[in-house]
């Protein structure tokens, strides 16, 4: 094989022929435009309700006093919180399970009267309780309790008649007031150039390796530069494509604040030459289109899931951590989010660093094994 | 350093093993230009790897092959833009259509003016110039191949198995479009293991088995020097005739239409069968007389033992 050789035009005849390919290939378009952009709106819209949640409440007042309708209004009135009211006969734990509540407060009988004698008394040693019923396999309980339980101190604080002695003032690492869908969309952005860079790379060469059009090329002036950089140059005009698509629809439905420079087209340049040479490997190593095809899921996966595109990293027990960092994906989205969220120039500099000397191993690598003539020589 | 051979391809000791196996076993042979070769063989004679050495796809163990006084081996890039290969089972791009690959096949041989509506010509693919390939069918696809083969405007054509696979009005077709090509004064080198088809179109054939070559000239030559004999065939409903042949001391057999079969090695016991068949009183409706074709010379190379299943199989039982 001839490796001095890049010839522009036998580059850019396969860029053409492969965008034809790709745009009379509907589901493929499908897949590379619109699911993207489809993960977006739906995590999104998931993520826009939560950063101005408005919990439903359920409050059982067994005390029917003035006091306990003034604490229900109290909690409602803190904006966190639609208050519902559960019939004091009621039994509350079933009431819970047929309704499907995650949580129901109950106003114990007799809060009132509790109440007023603690304060005649000056005794806050022990407190008047109200009881949770909540459902523990509930994804958002947690976070509703803690939300509850904040309110509570506040109403607390403001029944002592005191200021707080400790107050604190969160201050935010970044320049703006920034919401989770801004940190959201960067890391789809590096999954979607991933995925698609990576199974387009090895399905493509897979099943032309397999049809015998790879050996027919060899047959021709092609090198294996031209046919891997024409796989590179062609997954990164779809890459950008796609890139633009996804943030025009994050900045028109969502209103999306995001830094737009030069670091988006650094990182969405070096996420395709990474998997791109990842996949032009995994062709050679597997031969099979479905093996190839495994391989690649095999890859994907993991690093989908581990390397902080749905979650921050943080959230994972250590030793997950640690295996994130191993993982190409996750310096794409550090630095995609250092890039476009924190606008941290050093971080996103950092992270490019990695993912380029791992791209640039995959893709010499990729160079090495790749042999369109299809022989072991 | 290129010199002006007067030959295409110049094969000496050309041998290809896999591990333990012989794929090709030191064979030679030279094909003129202009000339057309075919190397004619059963499945697994070692053809494919023979043409893929040839055409630069693989590499000998040993032995040297010269392409346009050109070593293979060493010259590579500088053969690929003189040579056309149409591969074994060739397959192309399933979305693009057949004007849009020869285009991009010019493309990749970097040719300025590409006649691309002389190709489509050629191979009578015009009408189908918008037909994306996966919605061609089996014949078609082989035409486009060849055509995609010819868009450098090759010396040497390399087609390995051509018309494989096609239902015999494409096989004739695809007869025609190499036809065309060998009145171009093209140099066509093609394996295939139909005899019709070498016969048909080769200047030499060369008969392979095993990774060697078991002979070697032209289709006329192959039969007159391994199949010197005449087969009669009677189409008689007179059994006695069969009897008749047999006491004369030929070994008279059936062939797969009922038809009586004989071998003769000499023009004058066609005579001498006739008048003993007339003197015994019996009866026949129909006679031919032939020379072998290429496949009995094949066969007989290839597969001792056919003959003598052709020519008395009924006889033995």
């Amino acid at each position: 094989m001839n490796l001095q050789i890049i010839h522009t035009n036998i580059i850019w005849a396969n860029i053409i022929v492969s965008i034809k390919s790709f745009y009379r290939e509907k589901t493929v378009v499908f897949f590379r435009i619109a699911f993207p952009v489809i993960l977006i709106l739906v995590f999104g819209t998931i993520f826009m309700e939560r950063d101005n949640e408005i919990f439903e409440l359920s409050i059982q007042d067994l005390d029917q006093t003035t006091s306990s309708e003034q604490l229900a209004a109290a909690i409602g009135l803190s904006k966190r919180f639609k208050i519902t009211q559960v019939s004091p006969d009621a039994d509350a734990k079933q009431y819970a399970r047929d309704n499907k509540l995650n949580l129901i407060v109950i106003i114990p009988k007799n809060f009132e009267m509790s109440l007023i004698e603690k304060m005649a008394d000056d005794n806050f040693e022990t407190p008047v309780t109200l009881t949770k019923i909540y459902d523990p396999g509930s994804f958002g309980v947690t976070t509703k309790i803690g939300v509850l339980d904040m309110v509570l101190a506040k109403i607390n604080q403001e029944m002592s008649g005191k200021p707080p002695l400790i107050a604190s003032e969160p201050v935010s690492i970044l320049k703006k007031k920034y919401r989770f869908i801004e940190f959201f969309v960067p890391g789809i952005i590096a999954m979607a150039v991933m995925t698609a860079s990576l199974f387009g790379t090895v399905n493509v060469n897979a099943e032309l390796l397999q049809k015998g059009v790879i050996r027919k090329l060899s047959t021709t002036p092609i090198t294996r530069i031209d046919w891997i950089l024409s796989n590179v140059l062609y997954q990164f005009i779809l890459a950008v494509v796609s890139t633009a698509v996804m943030l025009l629809v994050s900045y028109a439905v969502f209103s999306v604040s995001l830094e737009i420079n030069v670091w988006l087209v650094v990182f969405v340049a070096l996420d395709v030459f990474a998997f791109v040479g990842l996949g032009m490997i995994l062709t050679r190593v597997a031969r099979e289109a479905e093996s190839a095809s495994a391989a690649a899921d095999a890859l994907m996966f993991p690093m989908m899931f581990l390397s902080g595109t749905f979650f921050p990293v943080e959230m994972m027990p250590e030793f997950l951590q640690t295996f994130a960092r191993i993982l190409p994906l996750y310096y794409v989205n550090e630095g995609l989010r250092a890039a476009m969220v924190a606008v941290d120039h050093a971080a996103a500099l950092k992270s490019a660093l990695i993912i380029g000397a791992f791209a640039s191993v995959v893709f010499v690598f990729g160079i090495m094994i790749t042999n369109l003539g299809g022989e072991t020589t | 350093m290129t010199k002006n051979s007067e030959y295409a391809i110049e094969v000496n000791n050309l041998t290809k093993r896999y591990k333990d196996l012989s794929a090709v076993d030191n064979i030679s042979f030279t094909v003129e230009r202009g000339e057309v070769f075919a190397l004619l063989g059963p499945n697994g004679a070692g053809k494919t790897t023979t043409v893929e050495i040839l055409n630069t796809i693989r590499k000998p163990t040993s032995g040297k092959v010269i392409l346009l006084g050109m070593d293979v081996t060493e010259k590579k890039y500088d053969i690929i833009p003189r040579i056309g290969v149409l591969p074994q089972g060739f397959s192309s791009f399933d979305r693009i259509t057949v004007k849009e690959t020869l285009q991009y096949y010019s493309r990749l041989f970097c040719r300025k003016k590409p006649d691309i509506q002389g190709l489509m010509k050629l191979v009578n693919l015009k009408d189908k110039a918008g037909v994306q390939y996966k919605n061609l069918s089996g014949g078609l696809k082989q035409r486009l191949g060849i055509a995609v083969a010819l868009v450098n405007d090759p010396e040497i054509v390399f087609l390995d198995e051509p018309t494989t696979g096609l239902d015999p009005l494409a096989r004739r077709a695809m007869w025609e479009v190499l036809w065309g090509l060998k009145k171009k004064g093209k140099t066509l080198f093609l394996t295939t293991h139909y005899m019709e088809e070498a016969e048909f179109l080769a200047d030499t054939v060369a008969i392979v088995k095993k990774g060697k070559i078991f002979a070697m000239g032209s289709p006329g030559d192959l039969i007159e020097s391994n199949a010197d004999y005449l087969v009669v065939m009677l189409k008689s409903v007179d059994e006695t005739v069969f009897d008749i042949v047999k006491k004369m001391g030929f070994s008279p057999g059936y062939d797969s239409h009922g038809d009586i079969t004989v071998r003769l090695t000499h023009a004058d016991d066609v005579r001498r069968i006739l008048n003993a068949v007339r003197d015994g009183g019996a009866s026949f409706t129909g006679l031919n007389v032939r020379k072998p074709n290429l496949e009995a010379v094949f066969l007989k190379l290839t597969d001792d033992t056919f003959l003598e299943n052709f020519v008395g199989v009924e006889e033995a039982q």
